[in-house]
């Protein structure tokens, strides 16, 4: 390798330049501790890639930081956010929250003006006002910057105002307020002040006008705020998520902040959300175990069967029979939404004209848990039933004749002998089936979404497993909450990857991996 | 009754027994197949289409068409998706293509230093790749969204809404893939890569030369199984795919089911259209993947 041509040189600086650039863009956002994470990832990138001892972690280095960016980043945030208080009503930060008391105003006088908005090219414009009940009036201000449909993050300092002298003209194209309307400018305009040359403040009221307003927060000293309606102060209270007064009412909108171990009390005390968890728990449990018994006895018989060597067609029917793990099993599960629909289903039409009776599939819970089960069997027996045979064939047929000249049946052979040989190396697989199917999300996601709901359950449904609730918990419209569900997500976590360890110590001493 | 009428009887059995459950397997196919040339929008319920119309396939490849309004006046509308759903389907290939070669380059050279290189902590990065995985990939989306919504800030094509975020976050799901791929490597005796390195061959040289050609099954089985677990994957890319033309295969297919109004004819068209090859493709390369799948201990 020495002396030919640099290839891997020039290869480690063509990527890290890129990079290196995209660290600097970052810093230069104010992201100084993503710049800095950023900047050490590629320092070690190069020096992994660049000096003879880091060769090893050349291998490991590109797979090592996708799962540290996609698995544990992800995770390590989860974890984070458990223990904060993080949901629809304690969405913004703390400094964001404080900047919109510091934004809000109260109307004075009732003076109120007419506005026009002088387009200056470049995102740029000046805002001509004029006194609705006196023209004479008028003001422009300097130009300052809108972006059309954007809310500007942050506290922005108020526009300055000028008087205009009679008869001055301002340049720029003038946009009426069908215009402002139309291209979403009144957006950024509704949250930006403009200040008089007496320093009262103007904002937008509505489309038509702009009027005077003044501050209705003043920021003290020590982080509380005076009202400067009733002279109220309220101050934050960290633990709360709030600002409170001095009686202990709430004012304005949460913020997000640390909870401690709140989130998880709440899981353990709370009625509202205990009642549920557990039920959704001892389902989870349940759906995993069936279906793990029940694919493995499914997949297990068609083994057997399949491996009965005077059977014609053999391998025909296996083609056949692995059809449900050939196709694509989110179209499966949509398949069998179809199917089991309780008016129009094909299930329900043959069992009515065969045996009069139509089950319901979607309004009672026993039938849609079911159903799950019905759909997941025909979707896990082929997998059980490859395995299964793979062990099968590993197991030597001399055994077999020699129980034979004992003079025994085929189903005495498979419980006193196949069965006790193929089980114990089978057991990881059963083990890693069962943690797939306790976060089988998808299953119950796209085929019932856990329906029928949970009487006295909130968004819990009666078929929900513990991943799509606390998916529920996290996204659904209604009950956002960020820490909630997070604190779930890390119990998950920690009962999957206890099982997942388990696992490991099984297989390390069955197979010696 | 004799032993040879006794394994007739048998046989009988078994046959019947495997063709009562090949029934059961098959009519769901079946009906499907019927539904997506069934006229109206009908959950799959028959074997044969009462009216059969073109209509739903049609729309799958973005064929415009009249569908009748009124049937009393005649009245007809003209039908043309705005993303014509094969689209998704190209999305899914293209996604699942990308991911998995993605996959298959990660873990392969993970694997290899797992198998043949020793160095410190290899064990317990082994066993932890494996625990951490077991978190569930849906629960990262909050993570997954913060993460995309901040690379798109400086680099578009790489944020939200964007192929190439949601290949970047396929690529983290590499641990199963890893240890199958480890697990075939060690059943490879490293005499033949010793020899080479003794004529000469740097460790590159043996992994690329020698390792990766011997283990090409393997590979083959990762591939498929990565590509058919990322044509199915539904809720990571429903939340990082926002607009109807980026959409893949399963978020469109369900966005057929959502509304109030079932489409179940169009779905099953797109259904139809999308599982049949991926199901051919699975079926031809059997062999491989049973072969991987009996050889080490895999998730599903």
């Amino acid at each position: 390798m020495d002396g030919s041509f640099p290839i891997r040189q020039i290869l480690v600086v063509l990527v890290a330049i890129p990079v290196l650039y995209l660290s600097f863009a970052v810093y230069q956002t104010g992201n100084f501790w993503i710049a800095l994470s950023i900047l050490i990832i590629v320092c070690l990138g190069a020096l992994i890639f660049l000096s003879e001892s880091g060769y090893t972690y050349r291998y490991l280095f590109p797979g090592l930081l996708g799962f540290g960016l996609f698995v544990i980043f992800p995770i390590a945030y989860m974890v984070f956010l458990s223990f904060t208080k993080y949901s629809s009503k304690h969405l913004l930060s703390f400094d964001r929250v404080l900047v919109l008391f510091q934004q809000e105003t109260l109307p004075v006088g009732n003076v109120s003006y007419k506005y026009n908005l002088l387009a200056q090219g470049n995102d740029q414009y000046i805002l001509y006002l004029e006194d609705e009940k006196n023209p004479a009036k008028r003001f422009a201000s300097e130009p300052f910057e809108l972006k059309a449909g954007e809310q500007p993050n942050g506290h922005q300092e108020p526009v300055k105002l000028g008087a205009l002298p009679p008869g001055t003209q301002i340049k720029g194209t003038v946009l009426g307020m069908a215009q402002v309307a139309r291209e979403k400018l009144f957006i950024p305009m509704r949250s930006r002040q403009f200040a008089m040359p007496d320093a009262t403040l103007v904002v937008l009221e509505g489309l038509q006008r702009f009027a005077p307003r003044k501050r209705a927060w003043t920021l003290n000293a020590d982080g509380s705020l005076t009202s400067q309606k009733d002279g109220t102060v309220i101050r934050p209270d960290f633990k709360l998520g709030y600002f409170v007064d001095s009686k202990g009412e709430k004012a304005g909108i949460g913020f997000r902040t640390f909870s401690g171990l709140e989130n998880y009390v709440g899981i353990l005390t709370d009625p509202r959300i205990q009642g549920p968890f557990f039920r959704i728990f001892l389902w989870t449990v349940g759906f995993s175990a069936l279906s793990v018994a029940l694919t493995f006895s499914v997949g297990m018989l068609l083994a057997v069967i399949l491996e009965w060597k005077e059977l014609n067609f053999r391998s025909a029917y296996r083609t056949l029979l692995i059809l449900p793990y050939a196709v694509p099993a989110v179209l499966s599960i949509l398949i069998f939404k179809g199917l089991f629909n309780q008016e129009f289903g094909a299930v329900n039409e043959f069992l009515k004209s065969v045996f009069g009776f139509a089950p319901e599939w979607e309004t009672n819970p026993w039938g849609a848990r079911a159903m799950i089960l019905l759909v997941n069997v025909w979707l896990g027996y082929p997998y059980m039933m490859l395995i299964c045979t793979g062990m099968l064939q590993s197991i030597p047929s001399g055994i077999y004749e020699a129980s034979a000249i004992d003079g025994s049946n085929p189903v005495r052979d498979f419980f006193g002998i196949t069965l006790p040989l193929v089980l114990p190396p089978l057991i990881p697989i059963l083990v890693s089936s069962f943690a797939f199917n306790f976060n089988n999300f998808n299953l119950i996601y796209l085929l019932t979404a856990g329906g029928p709901k949970m009487v006295g359950g909130g968004i819990a449904g009666e078929t929900d497993l513990l991943v799509n609730y606390t998916f529920n918990i996290a996204f659904r419209d209604s009950g956002t909450n960020y820490g909630l569900a997070s604190a779930i997500a890390t119990l998950l976590f920690l009962i999957v990857g206890f099982l997942a360890w388990i696992n490991l110590k099984l297989s390390g001493e069955n197979a010696k991996l | 009754m004799t032993a040879r009428r006794k394994l007739l009887v048998r046989k009988a059995m078994a046959h019947g027994f495997l063709v009562c459950f090949l029934i059961l397997i098959l009519v769901p196919f079946i009906m499907v197949i019927s539904a997506s040339f069934r006229q109206g929008n009908f959950a799959p319920s028959r074997l044969i289409p009462d009216k059969v119309s073109l209509d739903h396939w049609k729309y799958v490849f973005g064929i415009p068409y009249q569908e009748v309004v009124n049937p009393a006046t005649g009245e007809t509308r003209l039908i043309k998706p705005t993303t014509p759903p094969l689209f998704w389907f190209w999305n899914s290939i293209k996604v699942s293509f990308l991911a998995s070669a993605g996959i298959i380059l990660l873990s392969g050279s993970a694997a290899y230093a797992f198998a043949r290189l020793r160095f410190r902590f290899r064990s317990i990065t082994l066993n932890s790749l494996l625990i951490l995985q077991m978190f569930p990939m849906v629960l990262s989306l909050v993570a997954f969204y913060v993460i995309l919504d901040f690379t798109g800030q400086y680099l578009r094509w790489m944020g939200l809404n964007t192929h190439t975020g949601l290949i970047m976050i396929y690529l983290g799901g590499i641990s199963n893939y890893i240890w199958m791929i480890k697990g075939y490597f060690e059943t490879i005796p490293p005499s033949m890569e010793e020899s080479a390195r003794i004529d000469g061959a740097s460790r590159w040289q043996t992994f690329t030369r020698i390792l990766i050609p011997i283990s090409l099954p393997i590979f083959a089985v990762v591939f498929i199984l990565s590509f058919v677990s990322y044509i199915s994957e539904y809720p990571v890319a429903s939340v990082v795919l926002q607009s109807g033309d980026n959409w893949t295969l399963a978020v469109g297919a369900n966005s057929f089911l959502y509304e109030q109004e079932k489409l179940w004819g169009r779905f099953a068209a797109l259904a139809v259209l999308s599982g049949l090859p991926i199901t051919v493709v699975f079926l031809m390369c059997q062999k491989f993947v049973i072969g991987g799948l009996t050889s080490g201990g895999v998730k599903e």
